[in-house]
Parts: C-alpha cells; sequence; structure tokens
C-alpha cells in the first residue's frame, strides 16, 4: 500500500517536473521573443532619432540645392549673352543681305526684261525694209544690248556670296544652338556631328560677307583712288 | 596676247570672256581657283584676270604666289571686296589695277587699257 502511495507521489512528482520544464522551456522562447521586441524597439527608435536628425538637415541640403540651381541659372544666363553677342550681329546683318539678293535679282531681272525688249525692237527694225535704216548701226546697237544683258547676270556671282553668307550664319547658330541643348541632352551630341558632316559635304565655299550689288561706282572711285596714290598699309 | 581668267563662278568667268572677246582677245585660259591658276600659268600668258574669294587658294594669295616665283606678268583683281584694308593689300601683292563687281564692260576695257601698251585693245 505504502509502496503503491510512494509510486503514484513519484508519478505525479515527474508530471510535475516534466510540466514545470515545459513552462521553463516556454519561458525561455518568451524570453528570446522579448529580447528580438527589444531590438526591433531599440532599431526603430534609432531610425525615429536619425528621422529627427535628418528632418533637422533638410534646410542644409535645401540650400545647397538652391546654390546648385543658382549657378545652372547663372551658366544659363552667361550661354545666352555669348549667343546674343555672337549671332544677334550676324543675324542682322543675313537679313539685311538676304533683302539685298531679292532686290538685286528683281533689278537684275528688270534689267534683263528691258534690254531684251529694246533688243527685240531692234530686230523689229532689221525686219522692215521700209524707209532707210543704217543696218550695221542697227546690228552695232543690237550686240551693245545683248552684251548688256549679260553683264546683269553678274548679279547671280554676287548674290550667291551673300546666301553663302546667310547660310554660314545659319551653321554657325545651329551648331552653337545644338551644343547648349548637348549641355541637357548628351544624345543631342549625335546632331552636331551630323550638321558639322553635312555643312563639310557642301564642300569649300568662298564668300564676301560684305558682297554687293549696290553703290558699285563709288567703291570703285575708291579704289581708283588708292592705285592712283599707291597706298600701302602701316 | 593669252589671257588667264580666274574665278570660282562660271558665270563670272563666261562673263569676262565674252567682254574680253568683245574688245579683240580670244585667247583665254580659264581656272576655277588660285591653286588650278597656278598650275596653269606660263610664260604663255600675257594677262591675268582673277576673282578674290575662291576656294582652296584665293586671288590675294594666287597673286602674292606668282610675284613671289618673279612672274612680272600684269594682274588685274575683279572682285566684291571695297573695303580699304582690302585694296591697299592688293596693292601691296603687286596686282597692277582692280576693278569691283558689278563691272561694266567699259570699266573692264578701260582698266585693261591702263595696264596694256596704248593700242593693245581695239
Amino acid at each position: 500500500m505504502a509502496t503503491r502511495a510512494a509510486e503514484e507521489l513519484y508519478y505525479d512528482s515527474e508530471a510535475t517536473l516534466r510540466l514545470v520544464d515545459t513552462v521553463l522551456d516556454e519561458l525561455q522562447v518568451m524570453e528570446a521573443e522579448v529580447a528580438k521586441s527589444e531590438d526591433r524597439v531599440r532599431s526603430l527608435t534609432a531610425h525615429v532619432d536619425q528621422a529627427h536628425a535628418g528632418i533637422a538637415g533638410l534646410p542644409d541640403i535645401l540650400m545647397r540645392a538652391h546654390g546648385e540651381i543658382q549657378n545652372v541659372l547663372a551658366s544659363l544666363r552667361e550661354s545666352r549673352d555669348v549667343l546674343e553677342r555672337t549671332t544677334v550681329e550676324k543675324i542682322h546683318h543675313m537679313n539685311d543681305k538676304l533683302r539685298e539678293v531679292t532686290s538685286a535679282t528683281e533689278i537684275a531681272a528688270t534689267d534683263i526684261l528691258d534690254g531684251l525688249d529694246r533688243s527685240l525692237a531692234l530686230v523689229d527694225q532689221l525686219d522692215t525694209e521700209e524707209g532707210e535704216i543704217d543696218r550695221s548701226s542697227v546690228h552695232a546697237e543690237l550686240r551693245n544690248e545683248l552684251f548688256a544683258v549679260m553683264g546683269c547676270l553678274q548679279f547671280q556671282d554676287i548674290t550667291a556670296q551673300q546666301l553663302s553668307y546667310a547660310s554660314s550664319v545659319l551653321g554657325d547658330m545651329e551648331s552653337r544652338l545644338t551644343q547648349l541643348a548637348a549641355i541637357f541632352d548628351p544624345a543631342s551630341f549625335g546632331l552636331v556631328t551630323e550638321t558639322k558632316q553635312e555643312m563639310e559635304a557642301a564642300g569649300p565655299r568662298a564668300f564676301d560677307p560684305a558682297a554687293t550689288t549696290q553703290d558699285a561706282e563709288q567703291r570703285q572711285a575708291l579704289v581708283d583712288e588708292i592705285f592712283q596714290t599707291g597706298e600701302k598699309n602701316g | 596676247m593669252k589671257f588667264l581668267v580666274v574665278d570660282d563662278s562660271a558665270t563670272m568667268r563666261r562673263i569676262v570672256i565674252n567682254s574680253l572677246q568683245r574688245i579683240g582677245f580670244n585667247d583665254v585660259v580659264e581656272a576655277e581657283d588660285g591653286q588650278q591658276a597656278l598650275e596653269r600659268f606660263d610664260d604663255s600668258v600675257g594677262f591675268v584676270i582673277t576673282d578674290w574669294n575662291m576656294p582652296n587658294m584665293n586671288g590675294l594669295d594666287f597673286a602674292r604666289a606668282l610675284r613671289s616665283k618673279g612672274a612680272a606678268t600684269p594682274i588685274l583683281m575683279v572682285t566684291t571686296r571695297s573695303v580699304r584694308e582690302d585694296i591697299v593689300a592688293a596693292v601691296e601683292a603687286g596686282v597692277n589695277n582692280y576693278i569691283v563687281k558689278p563691272f561694266t564692260p567699259q570699266v573692264l576695257k578701260e582698266k585693261i587699257d591702263s595696264i596694256l601698251p596704248a593700242g593693245a585693245t581695239n
């Protein structure tokens, strides 16, 4: 009887100890989880501290960004000024030259038509058998008229130079604008190369930027004066 | 007399050559720029008429090159350039006379007459 009671007590004790062991294991697990939670809390606290520090540093960052933007804007203003200085005057000159091309071609066309009208009238005179006309003098006059018509075609050489000048100004502007665009978009570097290649493919061009059909007599007078005096530089 | 007419504009070369033919000069050789003109120049050329603005070699450098070779052949510059400094540079390069474009045949004849011996033109 006593043995049986002792065995029961033994088994009860063993079960109790097992329960205690289990509870201890569970407590260990909980302790580990608590430790993990503590780490998370510490980490969150650190993040919150960093966020506080970041917000505190935001004005400095914004000030630096503002400075950078001001520098970029200053560079852009400088580029614009350079573009204005170098191209505006040329563009005005180019516009003048293009207007002169229009005027020169119109004047030449009118002169040519007038010359041809006079020539046709002379041909009509030669066809007429009535009255007495000096055929040799009419022939000479006709030759002079036709020759003068040929002289009118000099406008082609001069306007070609004016157009070459306009083309060179446009090419120069295109190149400068493309270089400026390349600051913002490096992909447009390809466009610069293409423009240069196109211009080079057109072949060498020689022109007088001041070429004009106007005031030929006054300009010739200056030439004659210099050649008569034999003026030399320096 | 043989003329060497140098101009990169075919239109101008035709106008100058026609003008020369009208005053009795039919022996003409043409060149499109100073470099080609130097290649075509020889002792048979008695008179040079050259433009200034040309690719490869301009008329002023061509005139200088001729003079540096010792050639005394008369040179008449026919050009749009009419700034004093340019005209003076032409004088210094040894150009004998100078015509501003656009010109009349009469001016061309006068300038050739002023360089050639009397009676050379008709």
